[in-house]
């Protein structure tokens, strides 16, 4: 990792939120044969507290969030969420998968359940709850992100905007204890995109601990305790949202605001 | 005010907007787009027209006046059940019950579902009527109406009826069951199949040695499905399992199975299994041999169409089920399978059907199944050179194919009722 100013790594090792961390990523690399698409990444999330991931085109955002809940196993270096390890042992990533939801770019959700059926499944399936408990929390995430009468459609049958809302409610509905999101709002048409920030925002508000990977300056600006800069896979610089915006100290930091602001 | 400005603001009686537009054509509007739409369709129309209405006539000849269906008449029993004790003729029947029986529970039971399924998404759904079974069942039902007209007493018309009539109680008690119980299709499927094998040999009945006609074609396919399907999805899943044995064994098992013809593989079963098994061991019956050759050979077919369907999984849909915490074994189950099942409906019925019509080579072996009752009576001291494989022979084709023909449809019918699912 690039330090030449020494503020970065304090900058991203201190956890945000309520000062405890709920995330610890130390020294993790993932290799993709002889290409490394994380080369060290050092960050601390804290209880409650909102981090926005944001950087060029294969500088390894989604690597990294796909490292947190074991859709990509990291090669070195060490992942702790909510004080456990993540590790080859089978019950640590079970574990970890538990505490953590996750969204997609492209939804995923699964075309042959119904929208009831998407968000139920797991908590039936990993948490054995009953049909009658599961249905009662399902409703009332849906009513969450204002959907409910959508709960009998199939997927197929909704706009993307309402889809990622429900793909929100299906990882809400595991009771996690962190949210990641991996561009949620980047395969959305833009008349959509705003439906989905504000379930987001009102999930931040409810405390959720979340990262989230995406192209929104806005909502950036608005919700996130801190925004990380990635490159090449690394973290190039950490800070507060006024202070990342407005006095950047990188040059690649610079140059990327200047792009695509 | 100039009243004409008046009159033109319309009274708003009625919302149109909320009915979408019909779009009917009428016959010679349809007759004008599609049969006559330029001189080369006019003349193809007229070409074919004159063709089909000449083949529709000799074929309607051929049944009510040049056939000769003595033969089939007095022989009804034969294509039925084959050398199937006469005595014992009511087993047939009453397995006939049961098998509607269950088959109306089943159906029940799953309208039901569907149509509250429905109900909470306020889709309206064809309500079931005469005529929707007509135009479901339409091929099946010229079988089977053609059959009795063969018949020369009352009483198999009676039967009929009274078959059908159980189907449609069992159709009720469906509908009726509490939804705990209407999940449990398969289970009654699984149950009513036994249930109606028991029929036939329980108590003094009659053995598998003596059975024939259309009721072994059909119950070698049954079997053969049900057996078959989950051994398919097995070496399925073997074949992508990350074990190298489990990978190796799948492979070569469904690259043997489908290397070599089915009737070798028959014929191998009939006359070369005895020398590898033990003299202390009876070789199992030929019907049986034949039976476990059929289910080997068709689940590595079936393995090979079910792969397929799994490989049209994207991996966004395992992952969305690894990051909730699913197991591999829930994933398959919930997520992957029912989707690839779904994807390969049209290829695995395709299959089943032509296991069907494979039964025929059982023929080969000595068994008396439809086909080679079709042969063989026309061997009879009554019948014997009067060519009358001209008009067995096409008697059992329209068997085959009425009972394929509609295995075909309701596959059709299966893909666009669950298509509702998918994107
Ligand atoms: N399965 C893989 N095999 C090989 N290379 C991969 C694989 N997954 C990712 N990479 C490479 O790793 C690098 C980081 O990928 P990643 O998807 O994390 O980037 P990203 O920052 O999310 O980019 P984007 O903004 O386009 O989503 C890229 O160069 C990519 O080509
Ligand atoms: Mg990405």
């Amino acid at each position: 990792m690039t330090d030449s100013t020494g503020n970065l790594t304090s900058a991203a090792l201190v956890a945000g939120g309520t000062g405890e961390a709920m995330i610890t990523l130390e020294g993790v690399e993932k290799w993709f044969g002889d290409f490394a698409a994380l080369a060290g990444v050092d960050l601390v999330v804290g209880r409650q507290e909102v981090v926005v991931v944001i950087g060029p085109s294969g500088s390894g955002k989604s690597t990294l969030i796909r490292c947190i809940n074991r859709l990509e196993k990291h090669d070195r270096g060490r992942i702790v969420v909510d004080d456990t390890e993540m590790s080859d042992d089978l019950r640590n990533i079970a574990e970890i998968r538990r505490e953590t939801g996750m969204v997609f770019q492209s939804f995923n959700l699964f075309p042959h359940l119904t929208v009831l059926e998407n968000i139920t499944l797991a908590p039936r399936q990993v948490r054995r709850q009953s049909k009658l408990d599961a249905d009662a929390v399902g409703m009332e995430l849906l009513e969450r992100v204002k959907i409910p009468e959508q709960a009998h459609k199939y997927p197929g049958q909704l706009s993307g905007g309402q889809q990622q809302r429900v793909a929100i409610a299906r990882a809400l509905a595991m009771q996690p204890k962190v949210m990641l999101f991996d561009e949620p709002t980047s395969a959305l048409d833009p008349e959509m995109v705003a439906e989905v920030l504000d379930a987001m925002k009102e999930l931040a508000r409810t405390g959720m601990t979340m990262i989230v990977v995406t192209h929104e300056m806005g909502f950036a600006r608005e919700v996130a305790d801190r925004v990380v800069f990635m490159a090449d896979g690394e973290i190039v610089e950490v800070g507060t949202p006024q202070h990342f915006f407005d006095t950047p100290q990188e040059e690649r930091t610079k140059l990327f605001l200047a792009q695509i602001l | 005010m100039i009243p004409s400005t008046e009159a033109a603001i319309p009274e708003p009686t009625e919302d149109v907007r909320l009915s979408p537009p019909v779009h009917e054509v009428g016959p010679v509007e349809w007759a004008r787009l599609n049969l006559f739409s330029s001189w080369f369709n006019t003349v193809l129309t007229v070409v074919f027209g004159i063709l089909f209405s000449w083949l529709a006539y000799r074929a309607a000849r051929f049944v009510v006046v040049t056939a000769e269906w003595e033969i089939v008449r007095r022989n009804l029993t034969n294509f039925m059940v084959g050398r199937f004790d006469r005595t014992q003729l009511w087993r047939p029947w009453v397995a006939a019950g049961v098998l509607a029986l269950t088959g109306g529970v089943v159906a029940g039971a799953m309208g039901r579902v569907s149509a509250e399924l429905a109900a909470q998404q306020d889709r309206t759904q064809p309500k079931v009527t005469l005529a929707g079974y007509i135009q479901r069942f339409w091929p099946l039902i010229i079988m089977v109406l053609f059959v009795l007209s063969m018949t020369r007493t009352i009483w198999p018309t009676i039967l009929t009826a009274l078959v059908l009539a159980v189907g449609l109680a069992g159709r009720r008690v469906g509908t009726a069951l509490p939804p705990a119980a209407r999940r449990l299709t398969w289970l009654y499927a699984v149950v009513g199949l036994i249930v109606a094998v028991q029929v036939l040999v329980a108590f003094g009945g009659v053995g598998w040695g003596g059975w024939g006609g259309v009721h072994i074609n059909v119950f070698v396919t049954v079997v053969g499905i049900v057996l078959a399907f989950p051994l398919g999805m097995l070496l399925a899943l073997g074949r992508r399992s990350s074990l190298p044995v489990v990978r190796w064994v799948s492979v070569a098992y469904i690259e043997f199975f489908r290397g070599v013809p089915l009737l070798a593989l028959l014929l191998v079963a009939q006359f070369v299994v005895q020398f590898f098994l033990p003299p202390t061991i009876a070789a199992p019956s030929f019907l049986m041999r034949a039976l476990i050759v059929i289910v080997l050979f068709e689940s590595a077919y079936i393995a090979e169409i079910v792969r397929g369907g799994l490989q049209s999984i994207g991996r966004g849909q395992i992952e969305a089920a690894q990051a909730l915490g699913m197991s591999p074994w829930a994933t398959t189950r919930r997520i992957v399978l029912p989707q690839a099942l779904r994807a390969v409906i049209p290829a695995m019925v395709g299959q089943f059907i032509s296991l069907f019509q494979d039964t025929s080579l059982l023929y080969v072996l000595g068994f008396f199944e439809l086909l080679a009752v079709g042969q063989n009576v026309t061997s009879q001291t009554d019948f014997v050179g009067q060519g009358l494989q001209a008009v067995t022979l096409p008697f059992v084709a329209f068997i085959f194919w009425a009972i394929s023909y509609s295995m075909s449809r309701e596959s059709r019918r299966l893909e666009t009722r669950l298509g509702i699912g998918v994107r």
